[in-house]
Formats: structure tokens, C-alpha cells, sequence
């Protein structure tokens, strides 16, 4: 009796298993109103289509867990895909590689200036990455020259997103060895546990030998690397460059986050959260449509469900907190 | 903590003439008249009268700056204010349509704002452990959803009866009636702030929350109450907003938030919390208004004024503290 109690309690305490919980009911609900949903190639389709926001969401895991925030990443995603979106337009570049490499190295020196700043200038995260999204942003329309990059003008670069291996989808692919990568790197290395060290308490972390501020350096450049890397899968998906491309997607990422139990106060969240969140946002902007619902009322319905999730998350937290309290009186 | 910076109330009591000059606030006010001999440097039509009539359209960003001052002194965050204005425009704009008395068209728009700030409000406060910045992430969200489902598949209303709002977007002289609106809610704001004990209360709580709920401050309820006021007062930048731009669409004041955040962050007030006067986040506002305007008027394009506004809030934010880096690096050097 006390052994199923503590695995149920195990099971409501862990939040990827309600959210898998969650992610179940909701693909039946859909699934038997709409058949069309479960389909093999509606999933692909939006695994392809919310792609950069998932990638995204495992960068953002990585600034949220050591307390930070960055708000530049839409603006970042914009000027490296408006950049390979303009090289391959003048027909500076053509190979599909060396725009993906580009694109990283935009993203990369992004992340590292944000992080600089943040790391170094001891400026808050928030209105460090709020200045680098106006400025890269501005330097995505200054390079854009007024012009979008179209889909012939993008040449082979566009089919990067069509071509499939083992029949999943290229920049799924690149999806699935990321996501590899950071669960690998948040589990089992040193440096992924200093990123939840540095969260939890940032002193302590100091004391035992950890430089807080590379860890902060570290998490803000990964985010611009992931960033500037959506910005050229973004160009190959949408077969399109423009500068104002994905605009205020940041907040998308963060709800995605926060929906995965990604703690804002930092050193609490998980790559599986992270991508469950992810995964139960892009499920509602595929089955609202299926289920009747106009596409207009996605961003309310998206706006509830972040209000629930929250408030939900903190009502069982204070329950728990009750209960373990009982616990030790008796 | 105090004074890590130089700008906490505390520190400017008491001093020198010259030291209460070497303040923040003054800094911004050469920079705005450096940034305005630019202006006109630049271009012979930077005019009294071209930056009256170009400053409304921004003007209207300074509303939300003044309670947004108060959210960040008290360490909290809004970052809904933008969804807001827009849900506001929609319903004051769908109401003026249908042909109601303009006052009731008026205050309904103030209503809908303070109602959304409300639930802003409760939720903050009832909700405690959750940082304000998700759950004005949720409403942000949500509240610019509810204006898309008001605003129909078309994504934009005008005004059809504009007279009233004609009337909003008038001038006494050359003067716009927005800008008489603005610096006397500024001044307002900034005697609240300085001057009352509720805006003691608001430093109280932004430096430290606890202390601040056992020196018997209503913590919460002064949270209400301001989160509250700011949707009150995004109302009253949509009706303006409205007024000016003869309609409203789905994309409406977006990105107002960081506006008015990186104008007060400008101005010397710290997201921590409990540092910064608003005097500061005025002048910066009229700041950005200059060269918003005077930039405009050489018609640069506008995203590359956001490259300079970006640029200038980073550089601006980084300054004290790589004076205080230097500081200590002296200080750990003499000990030695």
C-alpha cells in the first residue's frame, strides 16, 4: 500500500509525466474527433513546421536554468536567415553547408555579444537581450536592403527542407541529434550540471569553484548558436528570407518552456520538459483547426493554457508542500 | 546594495550642490540636448513644428512608461501592457463604431485596460511564487487573442465615427493636447513617487519584500493596485493610440512593452527593483522621442534608429557598473 502510494505521488510530483499525461488525452481528444490528426504524415508535418521552436526551447532551457532570459533570439534567427537568405540570392554562396555554417557563426557571435554583456556587464538579462533584439533586428532590415530573399532565389538551399532520410524529414533530423546532444550534455556532463548549479544558487556555486559568469557566457552563446542555426532551417521551410520573419516568436519559446516546468528563477527544468512543452504548443496550433475551433482563437486559447499550466503547477506545489508539512507533525 | 550605482533615493540627501548635479538625470538631460542640436544638425526641417506633430505617435508610449516605472521600483515586470492597449483600441474602437455616446466609448476603453491590469493583478498577488514575467507572458498572449477574435478574419477595424476621436488627437495652438497630458500625468507620477509614502512603499517593497511586508506594508495589495493602474493606463494610451491611427489592427502597439521598459532602464531604474527615479525614465522618453523624430525626419529607416535606441540602452545600462568595476579595481589595488 505505501510502496503504490510513494510511485503515484512519484508520478504526479514529476512534471514530464503529467505533461505526457496531458500530451495523451489530448492527442485521443483530437485524434477521435479528427481522425485525420493521428496520421503519419500530419505529425511529420508538424514536427516540421514547429522545428524552430523546438530547437529553440533547448537553447532557452539552458539560459532559463542559470537564471537568465533572452529575449534576442527571434532577432537573432532573423538577421542570420536574412543573411543566408541574402548570400544566396546574389549567388555569393550556393552550397547548402556552408549556408547552415554561416548561418551558426552569425548566430554564434550573437550569443556570445549578448552573453558578454549579460556575463561580464553584469547587466540584467533581460534588458541585455531586449537592447540585442533591436539591434539585430535593425541589422536583419539593414542587410535586407529592403528586399526579401524568394523561394527561386534561394535555389537548392530550399529542398535542404524537403529531403528526407530514412523518411524523417532533414531538419527534423537536426532536431532529434540537438535534442541528443543537450539531454547528453545537461545529464551526464560536468558542465551541463554546473548550468543547474549556477541556477539553484549562484553564490554557493561560486564558492565551490564554479566561474558563474563562463557558465552565463556559455548558456547565451549556445542559445545564439541554436538561434542563427533556426534562422537558416527557417529560410529552407518557409522557401522564403524576410526581415521581419518570426517576429516575437522569443515569447513562443519561453511559453514553451515555462508549459515544461522550466523554472524562471533558474536551476529547475528539463531537455524532455522543454520539448514536451514545445511539442503540447505546436499539438494545439495543429488541432485547433481539426477540432472546429477557428485558427483566429489560437492565441487565446494558447493564452489560457499557459494561465492554467501555471496556475495549475503552483496549486499542486503548495498541496505538496501541505502534505510533506502533515507528514513531519505526525 | 545601495548605491552600487549611485542612484538610490537614499544617496542624494544631503550632498553638495555639485555632487546633486553629477546625477544621473542631469547626464540625460546634456544627452538630450546633444541628441536635439543633432537632430537639427542634420536635417533644416527638425522644427518646433515638425516635432509637434510628429511626437503624438510616441507620446503615446509614455503613458505606459509611468506605471511601468512603478512596476519596476516595486522589482516586478508587465510585460502584457502592449496586448493591453490593443484589446482596449478593439473594444473602444468596435463600441465608437456602433454609435455610442463618445464618453461611454471613453470610459469603457478605460475600463477594459483597468479590468485586464486587474486580472494582471489578482493573479500576481494570489499567485505568489509565480514571477510576473510569465504570467504577463500568459496575458500578453491572451489578451492580444481575444482582440484578434474581436477584430474578425480582417485583422483591423477603422473608425467610422471619428469625431470624437478627432477631438482626442486635436492641438491647443500648435500644441497637441496628448503632450499637456503626458507631462502632467508625468509630474503626477513623479510627486507620487517621491513625495508620498506610497511611493516609499514602492521602494520599500522593491528592495526588499519581506522587510517591507513586516514594516506592515500591504505588499499585496499595493501590487494590486499598481499592476491595476498600469492596465488603466494602457487603456487610456489606446484610446489616443486609436485616435491617431483611425483604427486599430491585430499588430497594434506590439512591442509597446520593451518601449516602455527600455525607456525607464534608460532612465536609471533598475529591473531589480528599489532603484531609479522617474524623472530620469521621463527624460528618457523625450529622449527617444527626439531622435525617433529627428531620425525620421532625414528618413532614415526606422529599424536602423532601433540599432541606435538598442545600442544606447546597453551602453547606457553598462556604463555605471564598468565605472563601478574600475572603482574596485582601484580600491583592491591601494589595499594592496
Amino acid at each position: 500500500m505505501k510502496n503504490s502510494k510513494s510511485i503515484l505521488k512519484k508520478l504526479t510530483a514529476s512534471r514530464e509525466v503529467s505533461l505526457i499525461i496531458v500530451l495523451v488525452i489530448l492527442c485521443v481528444a483530437i485524434g477521435l474527433r479528427s481522425p485525420s490528426f493521428l496520421t503519419l504524415k500530419s505529425i511529420a508535418d508538424m514536427f516540421k513546421n514547429n522545428v524552430v521552436t523546438m530547437i529553440m526551447a533547448v537553447g532557452m532551457l539552458g539560459v532559463l536554468l542559470v537564471g537568465g532570459i533572452d529575449i534576442s533570439i527571434a532577432s537573432t534567427l532573423a538577421f542570420s536567415g536574412m543573411a543566408v537568405g541574402m548570400l544566396l540570392k546574389r549567388g555569393v554562396i550556393t552550397s547548402t553547408p556552408l549556408a547552415i555554417l554561416i548561418a551558426v557563426g552569425i548566430g554564434l557571435v550573437c550569443g556570445l555579444l549578448v552573453g558578454l554583456v549579460v556575463a561580464k556587464g553584469n547587466v540584467a538579462p533581460i534588458i541585455a537581450s531586449m537592447g540585442f533584439m533591436y539591434i539585430y533586428r535593425g541589422l536583419a532590415y539593414v542587410i535586407s536592403n529592403n528586399e526579401w530573399a524568394s523561394a527561386d532565389s534561394l535555389g537548392d538551399f530550399k529542398n535542404f527542407a524537403l529531403g528526407k532520410i530514412l523518411g524523417i524529414n532533414n531538419v527534423v533530423w537536426i532536431m532529434i541529434l540537438i535534442y541528443i546532444a543537450f539531454f547528453i550534455l545537461m545529464k551526464w556532463t560536468t558542465l551541463g550540471r554546473k548550468l543547474y548549479a549556477v541556477g539553484s544558487n549562484r553564490e554557493a556555486a561560486e564558492i565551490s569553484g564554479i566561474n558563474a559568469s563562463n557558465v552565463i557566457l556559455f548558456s547565451h552563446t549556445m542559445m545564439g548558436v541554436l538561434a542563427g542555426l533556426c534562422g537558416a532551417l527557417a529560410v529552407s521551410i518557409y522557401a522564403s528570407a524576410q526581415a521581419n520573419m518570426l517576429y516575437g516568436k522569443e515569447m513562443d519559446v519561453i511559453a514553451a518552456c515555462v508549459i515544461g516546468g522550466v523554472s524562471m528563477t533558474g536551476g529547475r527544468g528539463s531537455v524532455l520538459g522543454a520539448f514536451l512543452g514545445a511539442l503540447i504548443l505546436a499539438i494545439i496550433a495543429k488541432a485547433l483547426p481539426l477540432v472546429g475551433i477557428e485558427a483566429i482563437a489560437q492565441n487565446t486559447v494558447k493564452g489560457v493554457i499557459i494561465l492554467v499550466v501555471i496556475i495549475l503547477n503552483v496549486l499542486t506545489q503548495r498541496s505538496m508542500d501541505k502534505n510533506s508539512l502533515k507528514e513531519r507533525e505526525l | 546594495m545601495a548605491g552600487k550605482s549611485g542612484r538610490t533615493i537614499a544617496h542624494t540627501q544631503n550632498k553638495s550642490l555639485l555632487k546633486r548635479l553629477m546625477c544621473w538625470e542631469s547626464m540625460l538631460v546634456i544627452l538630450f540636448i546633444i541628441v536635439n542640436i543633432y537632430c537639427s544638425s542634420l536635417s533644416s526641417t527638425y522644427q518646433i513644428n515638425n516635432v509637434l506633430r510628429e511626437m503624438p505617435k510616441y507620446l503615446t508610449e509614455v503613458f505606459l512608461l509611468l506605471p511601468m516605472a512603478y512596476i519596476l521600483v516595486m522589482g516586478d515586470i508587465d510585460i502584457s501592457v502592449g496586448s493591453i492597449v490593443c484589446l482596449s483600441a478593439t473594444v473602444a474602437c468596435i463600441l465608437g463604431n456602433k454609435g455610442l455616446p463618445f464618453g461611454l466609448v471613453l470610459l469603457v476603453g478605460l475600463l477594459t485596460g483597468a479590468l485586464c491590469g486587474l486580472i494582471n493583478g489578482i493573479i500576481v498577488t494570489k499567485f505568489t511564487e509565480l514571477p510576473p514575467m510569465i504570467v504577463t507572458l500568459g496575458t500578453q498572449i491572451l489578451f492580444r487573442g481575444i482582440a484578434e477574435i474581436a477584430l474578425g478574419s480582417g485583422g483591423s477595424i477603422s473608425l467610422e465615427h471619428a469625431e470624437g476621436f478627432r477631438m482626442l488627437a486635436g492641438r491647443v495652438g500648435r500644441i497637441p493636447y496628448i503632450l499637456f497630458l503626458v507631462l502632467i500625468l508625468a509630474v503626477i507620477y513623479i510627486i507620487i513617487l517621491s513625495k508620498t509614502t506610497f511611493g516609499r512603499k514602492l521602494y520599500a517593497i522593491g528592495s526588499n519584500k519581506l522587510a517591507a511586508y513586516y514594516a506592515g506594508v500591504k505588499v499585496q495589495k499595493i501590487r494590486l493596485i499598481v499592476f491595476t493602474l498600469t492596465g488603466l493606463m494602457a487603456g487610456l494610451s489606446a484610446l489616443f493610440l486609436t485616435a491617431l491611427q483611425y483604427g486599430v489592427n491585430t499588430t497594434t502597439a506590439s512591442g509597446f512593452e520593451m518601449n516602455a521598459i527600455s525607456m525607464a532602464v534608460f532612465g536609471g531604474i533598475s529591473t531589480a527593483g528599489g532603484k531609479g527615479r522617474l524623472q530620469g525614465g521621463v527624460i528618457a522618453a523625450f529622449i527617444i522621442i527626439s531622435l525617433r523624430v529627428g531620425l525620421g525626419q532625414i528618413n532614415l529607416n526606422p529599424q536602423v534608429i532601433l540599432i541606435i535606441l538598442g545600442a544606447l540602452l546597453i551602453l547606457a545600462v553598462m556604463a555605471p557598473n564598468i565605472v563601478e568595476q574600475f572603482k574596485l579595481m582601484k580600491k583592491r589595488s591601494s589595499v594592496k
